[in-house]
């Protein structure tokens, strides 16, 4: 379906070696645009030493900040800008799609290196924003370059709108839905069992919440079992548990793929219970997919996902109390489960990339109307000129 | 002569700024241009679409007439009756695909999913011109922009009043 074959540019602002949601966003994206035939490089910051795919060049090594209530491996400064410039004047490419352009990154200054089609994706959304977005007017001139802007969810098109007076097209995040459709139920994770899956050690993950509620479900469902997967350390979580309910929970380190399939075939409840700084939630997608009855905080970006609670329960963000009444009233009632997981399963097709990249796929097209191709802008070409000679011919 | 070097400075930095101020509109005109390009070229196909709906088993001879009417004042309208004749041809489909989803064929569907496709490129096509357009229009208020006139001749670009509910 995909038509004319193109040259595609996609800027990653964040580390290629950190995994992380824009990331794995990114990355799923280029390889789905590349097996269909097109022409893709991907730029993006990564440490010296790590082993890229052949589609990423790598940007320059990247530093350490916090953002967003986590911490961002990030790029930016003048030897930075001239690598962005060379690979956009050599790219010779027919699109440019910018993640997260509204950060200092090389998002940011590709954005402002360019000129001629040009597409941004907005990932994130948080209230607390204020500092990136007090530079708006700074920013303004750079953003109104793109053609078209993407926001992964409706939270981000709010975030959007509020702190930099545009709109945007809402794309969701894609997952390959095929990967977790088929996974078999594993006994050794099946029963009154409860899955979480993710970085628990960063607290707006909600790990904690979950912990708290554990004792009252546990007084009524006394066999059940929580199983946590994702990269960590449980040592400080395992702390923070009552002893005598220690042995409910099992910490899995990282699962593969595979694996993760599986688990979301075999327990009773997936359980998201993230605070916020979530934009879109694509674990909670691939829950979905993987035919899990999913429990989620109602934070906007899930209350979203999940169809204000058709795809799956919602319960007040932080509010352990209630995500227990919510947990158990699940786990007595298999009926109400099935029927839960069953319209998460067909509606999270809707996420899967054939559908989301045929979408963002319109939109490029949409940009590329004018006819012309990506270049060095005019105005950072005379600038770069004023500053030094080391413009090639 | 204490005061030449920064009266130079703010001269220089004035000129600067007004170039960079004509740049970022020229190229919001652009966009806006563009945009509007490719609404246009969506819209045509719509009511290409439409017309062979027309001709097709889907419609009775009535709104076949309606519709196409509607089609062709869509596409004959000029500038400032376009969006009028548009949403003519929204309401003239939405009337006859209420009643005529369950009675479709297979040929007639593939019909039909080729107009929700188009359906759904034009809603993405009218945010991205709307959005050029609104974003030029602010920053031609800017008194900068008004003093210096630095718009010239290029026509204030307007939205295209499109009732995104229709479609």
């Amino acid at each position: 379906m995909l038509s004319k074959l193109l040259k595609i540019g996609i800027v990653c602002p964040y580390s290629w070696d950190t995994p992380g949601g824009v990331g794995n966003h990114v990355r799923d994206l280029a390889e789905y645009l590349i097996a269909q035939g097109h022409d893709v490089s991907v730029l993006a910051p990564a440490s010296e030493d790590a082993v890229l795919p052949s589609y990423v060049i790598n940007a320059g090594k990247p530093i350490s900040i916090p953002y967003n209530g986590a911490v961002a491996r990030i790029l930016f400064g003048p030897v930075a800008y001239s690598r962005v410039r060379n690979w956009i004047a050599e790219g010779n490419f027919d699109l440019l799609h910018l993640h997260e352009p509204a950060i200092p990154s090389i998002s940011l200054l590709a954005c402002w290196a360019a000129e001629g089609p040009m597409v941004g994706t907005f990932h994130a959304a948080a209230k607390h924003q204020k500092i990136i977005f007090a530079i708006g007017p700074i920013l303004e001139p750079a953003i109104e370059k793109l053609s078209a802007r993407i926001a992964v969810s409706e939270a981000a098109r709010l975030t959007l709108t509020d702190h930099l007076d545009t709109d945007a097209v809402v794309i969701p995040n894609g997952i390959y839905a095929s990967r977790y459709m088929h996974g078999s139920p594993q006994s050794k994770w099946q029963g009154n069992t409860i899955g979480f899956i993710g970085r628990f050690e960063e607290s707006r993950k909600g790990l904690s919440v979950l912990i708290e509620a554990l004792p009252v479900i546990s007084r009524f469902a006394p066999d059940v079992k929580v199983f946590v997967a994702g990269p960590g350390d449980p040592e400080e979580a395992i702390k923070s548990i009552d002893p005598q309910l220690r042995s409910r929970f099992e910490f899995l380190g990282k699962i593969s793929e595979s694996d993760k399939a599986d688990f979301m075939a075999s327990v009773a409840l997936y359980v998201a219970p993230n605070t916020g700084g979530e934009s879109f939630g694509i674990i909670v997608a691939e829950a979905l997919a993987g035919g899990a009855c999913v429990v989620a905080s109602d934070i906007p970006a899930f209350d979203d996902l999940l169809g204000h609670g058709q795809y799956g329960a919602l319960f007040e963000s932080e509010n352990s109390t209630e995500l227990a009444k919510v947990i158990i009233d699940l786990l007595r009632n298999q009926d109400k489960r099935t029927q839960l997981a069953k319209s998460g399963k067909d509606h999270a097709q809707i996420f899967d990339w054939s559908v989301v990249a045929e979408q963002i796929y319109s939109v490029y097209e949409m940009s590329m109307v004018g006819g012309s191709k990506v270049r060095v802008a005019q105005d950072s070409r005379s600038w770069s000129r004023f500053l030094s000679k080391e413009e090639k011919p | 002569m204490k005061y030449l070097i920064p009266t130079i400075f703010f001269v220089v930095f004035v000129i600067w700024y007004l170039t960079f101020l004509a740049r970022r509109l020229d190229r919001l005109h652009h966009r806006v241009d563009n945009s509007w390009a490719n609404l246009d070229v969506l819209l045509q196909k719509r009511a290409a679409v439409a017309l062979e709906i027309a001709h097709s088993d889907i419609a009775d001879p009535a709104s076949s007439l309606l519709l196409t009417g509607a089609a062709y004042q869509a596409r004959d309208a000029s500038i400032q009756y376009r969006s009028n004749a548009e949403s003519g041809l929204s309401g003239a489909l939405g009337l006859l695909l209420e009643d005529s989803r369950h009675l479709a064929t297979a040929a007639d569907s593939q019909l039909l999913t080729e107009l929700s496709a188009l359906t759904d490129k034009i809603r993405v096509a009218i945010a991205i011109h709307t959005d050029a357009v609104s974003r030029s229009q602010m920053l031609r208020r800017k008194y900068v922009v008004r003093t210096f006139r630095l718009a010239g001749n290029a026509p204030l670009p307007v939205t295209y009043e499109f009732e995104a509910d229709v479609l």
